[in-house]
């Protein structure tokens, strides 16, 4: 500790250059933190422990080809089948191409059964007339007041995939533990069907509740088994396969998130390495008195690993700061853009990771410099300029 | 039989190399300084002054003979326990003062303490004695940027005498001051070793400055050429 006042007071020799780099040092830190986070929440919904007894069921060239709708009577013959539903992807947009969210055409009867831990809380009248009401939808809490919706709003629909514009009345708003899950609107599948002759008797996909975890493979062979031969063969996953499957669409992110995050840290590296590297060598003479004076290198060598250290952490921190902050605002922002962005977080092993990056960029930019000086005989540090 | 001699070199060697070549810079040099005593090294450049100095001082190493300073054998000694010697025996006052820039004066002389087991309060007095002998109290909180060339180099020696060293080794202490500064930096190094016996290896060119050594050890290509005892008490 006695020495500490001489760390921050070397830290604190060139005022700008020392706020540059832990400026530059934030920065990076911001970037490497949201972007983990992002993966993180991106894998929350590729590995989501709710989804475990659900099966998707689809064709096997692509989601764009349809299955006949009669497959679902016997899928739900099946014993470990609990419910099944007929679901398709709908993408309409509400008044703007901007607003664009999750909507699902379906089938309504068993839809709280098939995502009882999506759709947590509602009111059973609401959704009773929603089941009756052809020209109905149900939204999520987080959807509805994004847009000001209340029960008995009209809601039009325009189609993007489909030659459709359906006006739906809200009747029902559910809550749920995610707010990604909060940002979808369900509306009547037979409004689809008998809007778009192509859609007769067709279908997207099935969603599959299954009684028990256990039995999702031998389900999922089973389906594929009996539609092998068929003209639309299946193709049946698990839903979190089938959200990883959908993620890919955005490429390889994780690789990506992970390339810009290996570049970001390497130019810190190189940053606070220059920072250090100048610091150092403009303390030549300054290191060599002190050593003069009796402080042996070992002693040298850690007040300058000190002030790397201390230059990086604060860094870190506030970087780390910077990206809570951001968090709530890339939800809002991003996430009306991203659906599953919507519940983006940044979990404590992200802002642990950034912590522990930067104080290992401190270390590595700090060391070389820092060992070159003391190993410098002091003699010759006395003579430089 | 006079006392033990504070610093003896014996066949004090030392050389340095460009590639193969050798250059040698002492050559085979003996010399005995007793405590107490007051020496000015001189010679032309190139005559090795400093590069004795910086022997006896323990911040280079001989590449022949042996060296016993303050009752240490520096050639026995590893890096680290030389640095430890250094803190204990040896205060350092060079020509350009070599302050530190972001610390104040207060905190520049402390900044040997830092290497004892000296409490701040213990520390806080050592400090104000020091500064006290050089007639900076007024300065405490003065950064060297703030203080004239004479005073940078009184609070250098302030923090050379701080941890009451036995010997003071002076490189040019006086090449980057005014005359009226240089005197006043002498007259304090005299006062130093009079009245408090401290020992003083002085390199200078300045024969004003020698003039103030009790004894002048004259350096020619390595070796010692004369010895100039002053004529004076």
């Amino acid at each position: 500790m006695r020495f500490l006042h001489l760390i921050l007071r070397s830290l604190l020799r060139s005022r700008r250059r020392t706020l540059l780099t832990i400026l530059s040092l934030a920065v990076s830190v911001f970037l490497v933190a949201v972007l983990q986070g992002i993966l993180g929440t991106l894998d929350g919904f590729a590995h989501n422990p709710d989804a475990s007894s659900r099966v998707a069921v689809r064709h096997k060239t692509s989601l764009a080809n349809l299955l006949p709708l009669r497959y679902e009577d016997w899928i739900r013959q099946q014993p470990e089948v609990d419910a099944v539903i007929a679901m398709q992807w709908f993408g309409g947009v509400y008044q703007d191409p901007r607003n664009f969210f999750a909507n699902f055409a379906v089938e309504p009867e068993f839809l709280t059964r098939i995502f009882k831990e999506e759709i947590g809380t509602y009111s059973e009248s609401g959704f009773r007339t929603f089941v009756k009401d052809r020209n109905a939808c149900v939204v999520g809490q987080a959807l509805a007041d994004k847009y000001g919706w209340k029960v008995g709003t009209v809601v039009p629909l325009k189609g993007t995939i489909f030659p459709i514009n359906p006006r739906l009345t809200v009747r029902g708003i559910y809550h749920s533990k995610r707010n990604a899950d909060e940002m979808a609107l369900y509306f009547h599948y037979k409004l689809l069907e008998e809007g778009v002759p192509r859609m007769k008797g067709k279908v997207g996909a099935f969603w599959v509740r299954v009684r028990n975890p256990n039995d999702v493979p031998r389900l999922i062979e089973r389906i594929d088994h009996q539609y092998r031969d068929a003209l639309e063969p299946t193709l049946s996953e698990t839903e979190n396969a089938f959200q990883l499957e959908f993620l890919k669409m955005l490429g390889d992110y994780a690789t990506m998130i992970h390339t810009i995050t290996a570049a970001v840290l390497f130019a810190i590296l190189i940053v606070t390495a220059s920072t250090m590297a100048m610091t150092v060598r403009e303390r030549t003479t300054e290191i060599a008195v002190l050593r003069a004076m009796g402080f042996r290198g070992g002693q040298v060598l850690g007040l300058l690993m000190a002030e790397g250290v201390l230059l990086a952490a604060l860094g870190g921190l506030l970087g780390v700061g910077l990206a809570t902050l951001a968090a709530g605002f890339l939800r809002h922002s991003a996430g009306s853009l991203i659906p599953w962005l919507s519940d983006f977080t940044l979990p404590a092993d992200t802002l642990l990771f950034c912590l522990h990056a930067t104080v290992a960029v401190g270390v590595l930019s700090t060391f070389l410099p820092a060992y070159q000086a003391i190993r410098r005989p002091i003699v010759e540090g006395l003579r430089a300029l | 039989m006079g006392p033990r001699p504070i610093i003896t070199c014996r066949a004090v060697a030392k050389s340095y190399f460009r590639g193969a070549l050798e250059i040698p810079v002492l050559q085979g040099l003996d010399l005995e300084i007793p405590p107490g005593g007051y020496y000015a090294l001189m010679g032309p450049s190139g005559s090795g002054k400093t590069t004795l100095l910086n022997l006896i001082a323990g911040i280079d190493r001989p590449t022949g003979g042996s060296l016993e300073v303050c009752g240490y054998a520096l050639n026995d000694l590893d890096d680290d326990d030389l640095a430890a010697w250094r803190a204990r025996h040896v205060g350092f006052i060079f020509q350009n003062y070599n302050l530190v820039p972001v610390l104040n004066a207060y905190e520049n002389v402390e900044l040997p303490l830092l290497l004892t087991d000296l409490g701040r309060r213990a520390r806080r007095e050592r400090v104000m004695a020091a500064l006290a002998m050089v007639n900076l109290e007024d300065r405490l909180q003065n950064y060297p940027r703030q203080l004239s060339g004479g005073q940078e180099q009184r609070v250098a020696i302030a923090r050379a005498i701080v941890g009451d060293p036995d010997l003071l080794v002076c490189d040019e202490p006086t090449g980057a001051l005014d005359a009226k500064n240089a005197e006043e930096v002498m007259a304090l190094l005299e006062h130093l070793n009079r009245a408090l016996g401290k020992t003083i290896l002085l390199v200078t060119h300045d024969p004003k400055a020698a003039h103030h050594a009790r004894v002048q050890i004259h350096l020619e290509k390595g070796v010692l050429d004369r010895t100039v005892e002053a004529n004076r008490p």
